[in-house]
């Protein structure tokens, strides 16, 4: 119990990473999968808050005179993540556009059907 | 089959990872380099959001890269779809209802202007570049949604967004001709808390803000024209 | 001296300004990314000489190392500038002639930031900032995959998406975990904390980055996209993907291995992964019809070997692996520039359409022929020294693992010489009974870049000690660290 108390927003991200990453090893919909990433990501975006997070912690900005610099969280890791975050847009836009095309030349989004390549 | 293999290998993915937090105590302080920008960002960059100052002053060179992140993914969609673009769809669009597009004429305005308050606060509030970049492509979602048939100028979009990206190389080039390092803050500091202040911090948020206003708009410009001709 | 950061920034800024050059006039464009390249070329080679002598180290933004962004600019990192630059300068001459007909604009705003992102990759001290060029070059990458706009093309990007940004999801997992424990993201300074690999907390960030790179280096088993991009890709990408993207990816994991990490154990599993992926590699390209494919699988198996050489972890080793990886760039980048022409002049990618090319085109022939010689290591080609230097490695290793492997290496290296051999016969024996047809037109732009490389691959071949030098120092580089730790982390 005190593990879980601990680390609970370790356990919900590494959870939202597993199953983030089922979706994309399972789900046979390309759409699924795309969402499966969207889930995956959000999960590695909550890690590295969690481990800039300081208990009790407040944003790391100077809105108005005599905030107490001991107690803000770490800035590093919320840069990282806006850095993340819009590299994790930019493939979602692109993948969502490659799935389009997709639907549009083989009709279907199911992965398993679309495999004229083969080794 | 499939299903068992993909729980076996998250299983062991499952235990690496929670075996491996056990050196990263959650909620206690550390002996990172997080501290020296909390204690010192301000008085080395004037800016008193200190993610702005991590992002645009300490790691600036990665901004610049996340820039051209969104800037390759824009120019990917555009090549990818390239083929088969800019056909008329046959089918009259349906237009908004009243309400809609009352509201939509009535909060475009106040959503670019929301947008560009935040670019512009970026060093001392909550906000910068990208999320008031976000919030003004979002006002162009909005016109997209409640006038439907509008488009924005691709050309205009596009020339903006390349003067967004240049003068971003411009301001860290600047650095490098007065004879310091790429991105230098040349501009002084200034009294931390004024708009005027944090040396290049706001006018490199401004450019960003340039950038990805009109990049997101044209990404979303682009999938708007795509699914009008799906096949049915 | 220029300054390093200009060979990321002058790229990119041009590549931004391609939509503006439009307005002036469509036909500059095109011109753009070979002078880009040029001022990379041309300015990288000048600073070689400086690089040898000390490592030349870029603070961004006037902040000293840890708390800021570096850029280190040591043998390793310069050779890879170089040698990104050359292939794309060469490439970019062969672009002269629209791939597409619409939108060539963006394909060389992609090409350049593909590039620029994989010299950000090589030049930056930094691991997130790694991890974003890093970033940047995939997503080119994919996108330029899928520019020809066909079912091959699409496809062959979709897994590509998938697999890759797999990759790059564990490998910020992996800069969380690092973070978390040092506070630091500087490359140099998480080494310089970082004593052994033997706790656990350390272990499983190393396992994230090797197998996020290795999606991109294409290590064993995680390069199922390759063959299917690098076939469907235009024939310029082709090239660069094979030349550039996956060594960028391999040079990635050696930087993790080496310097980050600073791993001496478990190199046996490293030789073994090495001679499984060549094994493979060399397997599947045996059993193609079609020579994109067959030129993807070779790839694999050159990464293959390279990874091989790179696990010796001993300075003849990765000299060696540094030489083979030179002479596969400039090898394959030929081959598959050779046979983008040809296929564009036949229609079909075919190994068997290829009938009677050696007359048709004689010089375009005769480039494939030479490359096709390289890869297999004849003299006086280029892959001559570079797997004889593996081979001296090897035994000078010693040990009884090396030796069984060396065995498997050299029936790799039979099978390659039987698939290429057969292409060349095809070229220059087959097909006797067909009527005389004309020479092909001749195309300048194409010319030039083959015949550059060409002339690449045999000087380097008959001179290896023009480079050998440089090699030499950038082994040094990787396998000294507590020196380059030292040189950035006072």
């Amino acid at each position: 119990m005190n593990f879980l108390s601990e680390y609970t927003y370790y356990i919900g991200a590494f959870s939202l990473i597993i199953i983030g990453l089922y979706i994309i090893l399972v789900k046979k919909n390309l759409m699924k999968v795309i969402i499966g990433f969207s889930i995956f990501d959000t999960g590695i975006y909550l890690f590295l808050i969690a481990v800039g997070y300081l208990r009790e912690g407040t944003a790391p900005v100077f809105s108005k005179p005599g905030l107490d610099a001991g107690k803000m969280v770490d800035p590093v890791p919320q840069a990282l993540v806006l850095t993340a975050i819009v590299i994790g847009v930019a493939v979602l836009a692109l993948a969502v556009i490659l799935a389009i095309k997709i639907y549009a030349h083989y009709g279907t989004l199911n992965l398993r059907k679309i495999k004229e390549q083969r080794w | 089959m499939r299903k068992l293999i993909s729980i076996i290998l998250l299983g062991m993915v499952a235990t690496g990872l929670f075996m491996s937090i056990s050196q990263i105590p959650f909620g206690e302080p550390g002996e990172r380099i997080g501290d020296h920008f909390i204690n010192q960002g301000v008085n080395e960059t004037g800016a008193t959001n200190i993610v702005a100052a991590v992002v645009v002053s300490y790691r600036g060179f990665d901004t610049l890269g996340e820039v051209s992140v969104l800037f390759t993914a824009a120019m990917g969609l555009g090549a990818v779809i390239g083929l088969v673009r800019r056909k008329k769809t046959h089918t009259p669009i349906e237009p908004a209802s009243l309400i809609v597009y009352t509201g939509c004429r009535f909060l475009f305005p106040v959503i670019l202007l929301v947008g560009t308050y935040i670019v512009i606060h970026g060093h001392l509030t909550p906000g910068g570049g990208f999320q008031g970049g976000a919030v003004i492509a979002s006002a162009f979602l909005l016109m997209y949604l409640g006038c439907r048939g509008k488009r924005i100028r691709e050309n205009l979009s596009r020339g903006l967004e390349s003067l967004g990206g240049l003068l971003f190389i411009l301001l860290g080039v600047t650095g490098l001709v007065i004879g310091r390092d790429f991105l230098f803050s040349f501009l002084p500091e200034g009294e931390a808390g004024n708009l005027i202040s944090a040396g290049i911090i706001p006018l490199i948020y401004m450019a960003v803000g340039l950038k990805v206003g009109s990049e997101l708009t044209g990404i979303i410009d682009h999938l708007i024209e795509d699914t009008d001709e799906l096949p049915e | 001296m220029v300054n390093p950061v200009l060979f990321i920034v002058v790229p990119l800024g041009l590549a931004f300004a391609i939509p503006l050059l439009k307005y002036i006039s469509k036909k500059i464009i095109r011109f753009v990314p070979a002078l880009a390249f040029l001022f990379n070329l041309i300015f990288a080679l000048r600073l070689i000489p400086v690089v040898m002598d000390h490592q030349v180290h870029v603070q961004i933004g006037g902040f000293i190392p840890p708390l800021g962004i570096n850029l280190v600019a040591g043998p390793v990192g310069m050779l890879f500038v170089v040698l990104i630059a050359l292939v794309g300068f060469l490439v970019s001459i062969y672009a002269f002639h629209p791939i597409k007909e619409k939108d060539e604009d963006r394909y060389h705003i992609l090409y350049m930031l593909q590039l620029t992102g994989a010299t950000g990759v090589v030049l930056t001290g930094d691991i997130f900032n790694l991890f974003v060029f890093f970033e940047i070059l995939c997503l080119a990458s994919y996108s330029l995959v899928a520019y020809l706009g066909n079912r091959a093309g699409i496809e062959s990007a979709v897994k590509y998406l998938i697999q890759g940004s797999l990759g790059s999801g564990l490998i910020l997992i992996g800069i969380g975990l690092l973070y978390g424990q040092f506070g630091t993201l500087n490359m140099a300074d998480i080494a310089g904390r970082i004593h052994s690999v033997q706790s656990i907390s350390v272990y499983v960030p190393l396992v994230l980055f090797i197998t996020g790179f290795g999606v991109e280096a294409a290590l064993f088993p995680l390069n199922a996209w390759l063959p299917d991009a690098h076939s469907s890709a235009p024939s310029t990408i082709s090239a660069v993907l094979s030349g550039i993207a996956i060594e960028v990816g391999l040079y990635a994991v050696l930087r993790v291995v080496f310097t980050l990490f600073g791993i001496t154990h478990m190199m046996g599993l490293f030789l073994l992964l090495g001679v499984l992926t060549l094994l493979i590699g060399e397997l599947c390209a045996f059993s193609q019809d079609n020579i994109k494919r067959m030129l993807a699988f070779s790839s694999i198996g050159q990464i293959g070997l390279l990874v091989f050489a790179f696990s010796l972890a001993s300075t003849l080793g990765i000299a060696g692996g540094f030489f083979q990886l030179i002479s596969h760039t400039l090898g394959k980048a030929l081959l598959f520039l050779a046979a983008g022409y040809m296929i564009a002049h036949t229609g079909s990618m075919e190994i068997a359409s290829f009938q009677g090319m050696g007359k048709r085109m004689p010089f375009t022939s005769l480039a494939f022929t030479i490359g096709a010689f390289s890869m297999v290591g004849l003299p006086p080609f280029m892959g001559f020294p570079g797997k004889f230097m593996i081979l001296k490695a090897a035994l000078h290793d010693g040990q009884m693992l090396t030796l069984i492997l060396l065995v498997f290496i050299l029936i790799a290296t039979v099978i390659e010489g039987a698939y290429f051999f057969r292409v060349v016969q095809v070229l220059y024996f087959a097909g006797e009974d067909l009527p005389d047809r004309e020479r092909a037109p001749v195309a300048f732009s194409r010319f030039v870049p083959m015949f550059l490389f060409t002339g690449l691959i045999i000087v380097l071949g008959i001179y290896p000690s023009l480079i050998t030098d440089l090699l030499d120092a950038s082994a040094l580089e990787l396998l000294d660290r507590p020196d380059f730790i030292k040189s950035i982390i006072p």
